[in-house]
């Protein structure tokens, strides 16, 4: 797979058809990937695929002019539809490479399972519906489920939707949703109070990096209302009920936009479960709207279009 | 050295609940979802089986992520202002990282020449670093890069040494021999306990496997300072987020904002971060509005500017920014590939 990426990106910088390949190389430490954004035909040998392809790298889209080749996993496939539909895009400048993904590794569940930190770990690797960790010499192997990152368990569209080549065969689903909105479904159990106190706690530990909102490629807004003097709608001074009111904020202006790709919480330095927050308002925009988010490239996006019959429960 | 004592780690509880008594303990704690130095709560020595840093760095203790400067309130006669009380306990660091002391030496730089910041120096002044050398180092860490190491005890009071099952104390300042004078319980050492420090010692810092060449980094960075090519291929990447700055122990940027509702409110400052696009909007504009530009600045300032008022890199090699960073930008990296001079 990762031979053909390469022929393909080259072949897209040679015949010029485009100005810059966007995809993954192997990054600085341990198991990581990083994003590899270059002109250069020369660097294409680097570009990789492989279950640590962690970034969604559609989020760069918006920033650099000009034709871009991007590496784009179903997920991200969705960003880039989204990005289309909001104008943010031009279809014709971008030719996506599809990687049909079939669930990306969690690197923090891996070391929560074995007790190490990644520093420790000697391999990772995955083996059809088990991942191998191998630490001091010890393999041991874990179903996928306790492994993958929670966005990928119950993924329903981990082929990519849209695609100009596709690397390998479309996949199905690697699991079921339940377990996947497990820790929204602990959430939906309890009280408001409790909910509340919870979030509290969350929102106490924000420093304001804007990491959730700067790694989203739904976020495209050039000035951010958390930015905005005149009124100052949310504070700057990192007191949990700004630093809650900003994510709420943030979590309406994607509703729609929102893929599920889970960059938030993984990005998130202060572990912040914020993939809860934004599944659940895309689950809220499906059961009202119907809506999935960057499934149609040439149907309005969700928050532009309004029809008359739609959602009368909305307000309640 | 001669005199030295030492403690079984077991102990340890005994020793912070004696120090507790003048002092209020920090430790690293792993409570809160991520790591940070947090107040010891009595009990929990957990942090001795973990020869990491944490996540947050122990800056956070004098230059916390906000902070109340004074609160105001208008009345008939005018606005008046009340300093928040200043009960700051003294504190001691217990299992401080090297890097993190000498972090704080470099803050100590910003935050007392040219002016004297009283929020910061009033935590600083009667606090007490006991150092925990690193055994075991993440592959993020480049800390012999930048003249210190995994034991470097030139900036903490005391220096302990894990030797197996006890602890080697080294004291490194007056006020850690105080310190160390008037605590009960504490062994001699002896040679073969010296010997395996050293050896401990050794082993640890060829652990540190990251490595940065910063001789003549200064000209180096002059030099390619107007390479916009290069500047933009390495910034490409970056988010703007403020991970890298927030989360490294010798950044030290502020933006101050009043809370207030009606008459009456406080005026904070919080940590600002120079990769914003923002920074610096409020008294004027960004001078920095392209990426590449705060990518450069953020580089420049700890390898080039600061040494230039300071004589000494404001970075120390704890690795933070590359281990946090979403999409694995590599300061090291970086450093490593600056183009030869133009």
């Amino acid at each position: 797979m990762e031979q053909k990426l390469r022929q393909e990106a080259k072949a897209l910088l040679e015949q010029d058809k485009v100005d810059y390949i966007i995809g993954y190389e192997k990054g600085s430490l341990k198991f990581t990937t990083t994003p590899l954004i270059t002109k250069d035909k020369n660097d294409v040998d680097r570009l990789v695929v492989n279950p640590l392809i962690v970034n969604n790298l559609s989020v760069f889209l918006t920033e650099i002019r000009g034709r871009i080749g991007i590496v784009a996993k179903g997920c991200d496939s969705r960003s880039i539809i989204s990005l289309i539909q909001d104008n943010k895009v031009s279809r014709e400048d971008v030719v996506i490479i599809g990687v049909p993904c079939s669930g990306i590794i969690d690197l923090c569940k891996v070391e929560r399972l074995v007790g190490e930190e990644r520093d420790e770990l000697d391999d990772v690797t995955r083996e059809g519906d088990k991942v191998a960790i191998v630490v001091d010499g010890r393999r041991r192997e874990f179903p996928i489920e306790e492994v993958l990152f929670d966005n990928c368990l119950g993924c329903k569209f981990p082929t990519p939707q849209e695609y100009d080549v596709l690397l390998g065969e479309a996949t199905s689903p690697v699991s079921e949703m339940t377990a996947s909105r497990a820790r929204i479904a602990e959430l939906e159990g309890m009280s408001s109070q409790e909910r509340w106190n919870f979030w509290k706690g969350e929102f106490n530990r924000c420093i304001r990096c804007y990491a959730c909102r700067n790694v989203c490629p739904a976020c495209f807004c050039e000035r951010c209302f958390v930015e905005e003097t005149e009124p100052q709608w949310v504070s700057p001074i990192p007191k949990w009920q700004d630093n809650l009111m900003f994510q709420v904020t943030r979590n309406i202006h994607v509703a729609g936009r929102c893929t599920d790709c889970g960059e938030c919480e993984r990005a998130c330095p202060m572990n912040i479960p914020l993939r809860s927050m934004a599944r659940k308002m895309y689950e809220t925009v499906e059961e009202l709207f119907h809506y999935e988010a960057g499934l149609d490239k040439a149907a309005p996006s969700l928050l532009t279009a309004y029809e008359s019959v739609e959602a009368e429960d909305l307000i309640r | 050295m001669a005199g030295n004592k030492k403690i079984n780690k077991r102990d340890i509880g005994k020793l912070l609940n004696e120090w507790n008594q003048g002092f209020t303990v920090f430790v690293p704690s792993r409570e809160d979802k991520v790591t940070a130095f947090a107040k010891w709560d009595g009990v929990n020595i957990s942090f001795m089986e973990w020869h990491r840093n944490t996540v947050i760095p122990p800056k956070t203790n004098f230059f916390p992520l906000m902070e109340e400067m004074f609160s105001f309130r208008e009345e008939e006669d005018g606005y008046h202002t009340e300093l928040p009380s200043s009960d700051k306990h003294k504190q001691l660091i217990f299992g401080i990282r090297p890097c993190d002391a000498k972090a704080l030496s470099i803050l100590d730089m910003a935050f007392k020449e040219g002016y004297e910041d009283p929020y910061y120096l009033s935590g600083r002044k009667d606090s007490l670093l006991v150092a925990l050398g690193c055994t075991n180092p993440y592959d993020s860490c480049f800390c012999a890069s930048l003249g210190g190491g995994p034991f470097d005890s030139t900036y903490v009071d005391i220096m302990l040494i894990d030797i197996g099952d006890e602890l080697l104390i080294e004291e490194v300042t007056n006020a850690g021999r105080e310190l160390i004078a008037r605590t009960a319980g504490l062994e001699k050492v002896t040679e073969v306990d010296e010997a395996r420090a050293k050896e401990v010692k050794k082993s640890s810092y060829n652990k540190v496997t990251r490595k940065i060449n910063t001789e003549g980094i200064q000209k180096k960075l002059q030099a390619c300072f107007e390479d916009k090519d290069f500047w933009e291929k390495v910034s490409a990447k970056c988010l703007s987020c403020g991970i890298c700055t927030f989360l490294c122990p010798t950044c030290y940027c502020f933006d101050i904002n009043d809370d207030s509702f009606k008459k009456q409110g406080a005026r904070f400052r919080s940590w600002d971060s120079c990769a914003f696009p923002i920074y610096t909007r409020m008294p004027m504009e960004n001078p920095r509005s392209e990426k590449w530009r705060r990518v450069r600045q953020r580089v420049c300032h700890k390898y080039e500017f600061f040494p230039t008022d300071f004589d000494v890199i404001a970075c120390v090699g704890c690795g933070r920014c590359i281990r946090q960073c979403p999409v694995n930008w590599d300061i090291t990296e970086i450093l490593n590939n600056l183009p030869a001079k133009a």
